[in-house]
């Protein structure tokens, strides 16, 4: 339990600067509709007002709500009565706020001027500054037990405690110290501790908390101080076990008579709990050095029950460890036996948190603590031990080897041990394919009747004639109009085929039908193959082309309108000539001129023309220009001769 | 050591011939061939391939309902050997093997009947639609043949009709001759050896009587 995180409650005045800065600083300065204005920042203030009283209230711890230990223990260092008043003024003061701006935001509904508005709104908040004001004293102390709350030592009143009790000055604060990591202040003067403090230690991996108190003195509770207090409120409340440390030898100021007085009087508390009575400071006075009557006085307070007597001297360690690992063990095992106790009811049946607990824990035991013995069979037991020089010893399948040539040559008999019906066919050669099949597909021992139901079911089916076959012979017109059917499909794909390679162009021009030439006989052919007779085509063909073929050459003409010794011809055709121009086709006719010879008068001239041609295409050549026409300008960079790997070679060498 | 089928198309595959893949769940797929095999990588479906055992009984080509097929199966109960059982197994394997190749010749039969009739009523439609295509004797031969009558005193009409009847009989010659054997199995349940030979020699041609026999067979090899 810890009130470390309660914010600083501020002084009446600083109070009164927040709440009124933070209403200017929050709110609008423009006045737009005056008495929404000034209502709103009498409102703002009283909510601010309110929260923060709020805030307080809630902020601190209440006494009703917590453990006995800490109500008590705030009750003795701050005053319960006290601090209840300071939280109920803070509280009215609440209330009051919220009164004073419910009334003057009702006046400021009614206000007529801006003048009145803002008077009301001073006097709203000149109200609330006032009862702030008032609440000065409650604030300071709130802070003042804030401020302490913070410092309070962090005691958990329901774990593993140990409680360092006795006179002043006995060595308390010195085995808290050498017990655990706390830093308790240990000096040579009564008080030294003024307040609870808490140690740690770790005992068997569990963590316990150890709690110094403040020495008591032996007087009447009425009687005691704040620091008194604080011990008697922590022995009262804590559930711990009680180290009650007594000096023997008196050097803390008290006698060992008024010690135990002081154990006897605040015995009440000690009741439900563990009580151990730690002699210290055994190095300046041994328990056996003790006069008797004492000696008899201190075994008297053990014999009471539950409490234990145990030595240790602080200054030189001895038995300090001893008392720590006892106090912890003995309160362990309390702590154990009283969660079992009140887990069982009190008819012995366990409740279902310990049950819940108990199912999750198991400890196994082997075989439920039966022993097994191993089991040798008995022909095991009786068989005679392997002896190597034993004649009469028993053959190993190791001998068997070793005989047959050793292992590597040896290869042992699988086949020996096979379990069949007649042991002759141990050694057969199982068939596994037959007749391109798997014989072990076949293999069933009841085959015979199966195959039997087959045969019955061949032989029904026979006997249904199932396998009557009526071969179906065609007839002899059938066959004549199948073989035509093969004829003409033959020549559909002759057509299909010729068809196909007429039309497939092969990178070549489309030509067209009109102009594609077609040779007579190729006509002849295919009208003779539909069975006209060609002779008579032919010959009359032939005639007429011997009419009609080529230019009129010579002296004739077709139409007779011409004489044909009418003209006077330069150089007329010889009959030769005449036959030639006859056989020779027309695009194969002598050009009319000759182009060399043309225009030109003599040889020189001829000659001079053929040079200055020359020279006139000399340029073009050069610039390799096709003619005079030629414009082109090609790439200037082709890519394929600018690109590519060059890390060796050159750009060219690729 | 075992003929398995092959995963894919069904045909055997035999000791030391094939490949088998396992998948890791366990299953192993045995392939006849590499052509299985990389049709299988490929993903393909067997049932949509017409080369396979699985298309042809999904497409009802095969018989695959019947007494004699229920014989051979994996058993997963192991039967110890015994001479006389293994000696019967045989003979029975013959047996049903005999039976089941005279069944299957029925339902071939039976799957093709009908089929001679299509054709001809195909041919006939043909012949009757395209009658222009026939061959016809050429008009140089019919004026040799008036020519040969004439001279010879016959009737035109008759020469022609032979010459035009010994023209078809040697029509049908292809470049390259062969011959090919095939056995055949009778519904009696014997089998024959029959020896087609084709093209080469121009007359003597056996017209075959079934030529719808040749697409089938090379599947018959179980």
């Amino acid at each position: 339990m810890t009130w470390k995180d309660i914010a600083p409650v501020p002084t009446a005045q600083e109070f009164i600067d927040i709440i009124l800065s933070r209403t200017q600083r929050r709110l609008p300065t423009q006045i737009s509709r005056i008495r929404a204005f000034y209502t709103r920042k009498v409102k703002f203030t009283q909510e601010t007002c309110s929260e923060k009283f709020g805030a307080i209230v809630s902020s601190f711890p209440i006494l009703t709500d917590q453990h006995p230990f800490h109500r008590d223990l705030m009750n003795i260092l701050y005053d319960a009565d006290h601090f209840k008043v300071a939280l109920g003024q803070v509280s009215t003061a609440k209330h009051l706020i919220e009164t004073i701006s419910r009334d003057y935001v009702r006046l400021l509904k009614y206000s007529q001027s801006l003048y009145q508005c803002k008077q009301l709104k001073r006097a709203a908040l000149g109200r609330m500054a006032t009862l702030i004001k008032r609440l000065k004293d409650p604030l300071a102390y709130l802070d003042q037990v804030r401020q302490h709350l913070a410092r309070l030592p962090d005691i958990n009143p329901t774990t593993r405690t140990l409680l360092v009790a006795g006179f002043p000055n006995v060595g308390k604060s010195s085995f808290v110290s050498s017990v655990t990591r706390a830093d308790t202040p240990v000096e040579p003067y009564a008080f030294t501790t003024k307040s609870l403090f808490v140690g740690h230690l770790d005992y068997k991996y569990l963590r316990y908390q150890v709690i110094d108190t403040p020495g008591i003195l032996d007087h009447p509770l009425e009687e005691m101080n704040t620091i008194e207090m604080q011990s008697v409120t922590a022995l009262a409340h804590l559930r711990a076990a009680i180290c009650f440390f007594i000096d023997i030898s008196e050097q803390c100021g008290y006698s060992l008579k008024a010690q135990i007085n002081l154990f006897k009087s605040i015995k009440p508390l000690f009741a439900n709990k563990m009580v151990f009575v730690v002699l210290n400071k055994m190095d300046v006075k041994k328990f056996e050095e003790l006069e008797p009557e004492m000696q008899a006085e201190l075994n008297d307070l053990v014999k009471s029950g539950d409490v234990e007597l145990l030595r240790a001297s602080c200054a030189t360690q001895e038995g300090v460890q001893d008392v720590k690992n006892h106090v912890c063990e003995r309160l362990l095992a309390e702590r154990v036996s009283q969660k079992l106790k009140a887990g069982t009811g009190s008819s012995g049946n366990m409740g279902s948190r310990l049950t819940e607990v108990m199912a999750r824990i198991h400890v196994a035991q082997p075989m439920g603590g039966v022993t097994r013995e191993t089991f040798v069979p008995e022909a095991i037991k009786n068989m005679k031990k392997y002896d190597k020089n034993d004649p009469e010893r028993r053959r190993l399948a190791r001998d068997e080897e070793f005989e047959n040539g050793g292992a590597g040559v040896f290869n042992v008999d699988l086949k020996r041990d096979y379990l069949l019906a007649n042991p002759e066919w141990k050694y057969d050669k199982i068939p596994e394919i037959y007749d391109g099949k798997n014989v072990y597909d076949y293999v069933d021992p009841d085959i015979d009747a199966k195959l039997a139901a087959l045969e019955e079911e061949e032989e029904r089916l026979e006997k249904e004639g199932f396998y009557k076959s009526d071969s179906d012979v065609g007839d002899e017109s059938e066959e004549e109009i199948l073989q035509k059917a093969e004829l003409i499909r033959e020549k559909h794909k002759l057509i299909r085929n010729e068809a196909k390679m007429r039309k497939s162009l092969k990178n070549r021009a489309m030509i067209p039908r009109k102009s594609l030439k077609k040779s007579f006989s190729q006509l002849e052919d295919h009208l003779d193959q539909l069975g006209v007779d060609t002779q008579e085509i032919d010959l009359r063909g032939r005639a007429a082309v011997r009419e009609t073929r080529g230019r009129s050459v010579g002296a004739r003409s077709r139409t007779g309108t011409v004489d044909p010794d009418a003209m006077d011809v330069d150089n007329a055709p010889s009959a030769r000539d005449r036959l030639r121009s006859q056989s020779r086709p027309r695009d194969r006719s002598v050009m009319a001129t000759n182009r060399r010879e043309d225009g030109v008068t003599d040889e020189l001239v001829r000659t001079k023309v053929e040079r200055q041609a020359k020279l006139a295409q000399r340029k073009m050549n050069r610039m390799a220009r096709q003619g005079e026409a030629d414009r082109h300008i090609g790439a200037t960079m082709p890519k394929h001769l600018f690109s590519g790997k060059r890390t060796i070679g050159k750009t060219s060498s690729r | 050591m075992r003929v398995d089928n092959c995963f894919f198309c069904g045909r055997p595959a035999w000791p030391s011939k094939g490949i088998t893949f396992m998948r890791n769940d366990g299953k192993s797929f045995r392939f006849c061939r590499s052509k299985c095999h990389k049709n299988f990588k490929m993903k393909r479906n067997p049932r949509k391939l017409k080369w396979t055992k699985a298309y042809r009984k999904n497409a009802g080509k095969e018989m695959t309902v019947d007494s004699t097929l229920q014989f051979a199966a994996r058993r997963n109960v192991p039967v110890r050997y015994d001479r006389e059982l293994f000696a019967k197994t045989l003979k029975a394997m013959e047996r049903i093997s005999e039976i089941k190749a005279r069944r299957e010749r029925i339902f071939y039969k039976k799957r093709m009947a009908g089929k001679r009739a299509r054709e001809v009523a195909a041919a006939r439609k043909l012949v009757a639609d395209n009658e222009h295509l026939l061959p016809r004797l050429r008009g140089s031969e019919k004026r040799r043949l008036a020519e040969l009558a004439a001279e010879r005193g016959v009737d035109v009409e008759e020469l022609e009709r032979e010459e035009l009847a010994a023209k078809a009989s040697g029509k049908k010659s292809k470049a390259f001759g062969g011959e090919v054997k095939r056995l055949r199995v009778r519904t009696d349940g014997g089998v024959e050896e029959i020896t087609e030979s084709f093209g080469g020699v121009v007359g003597e041609d056996d017209d075959e009587d079934d030529g719808f026999e040749d697409e089938d067979d090379e599947m018959d090899t179980d």
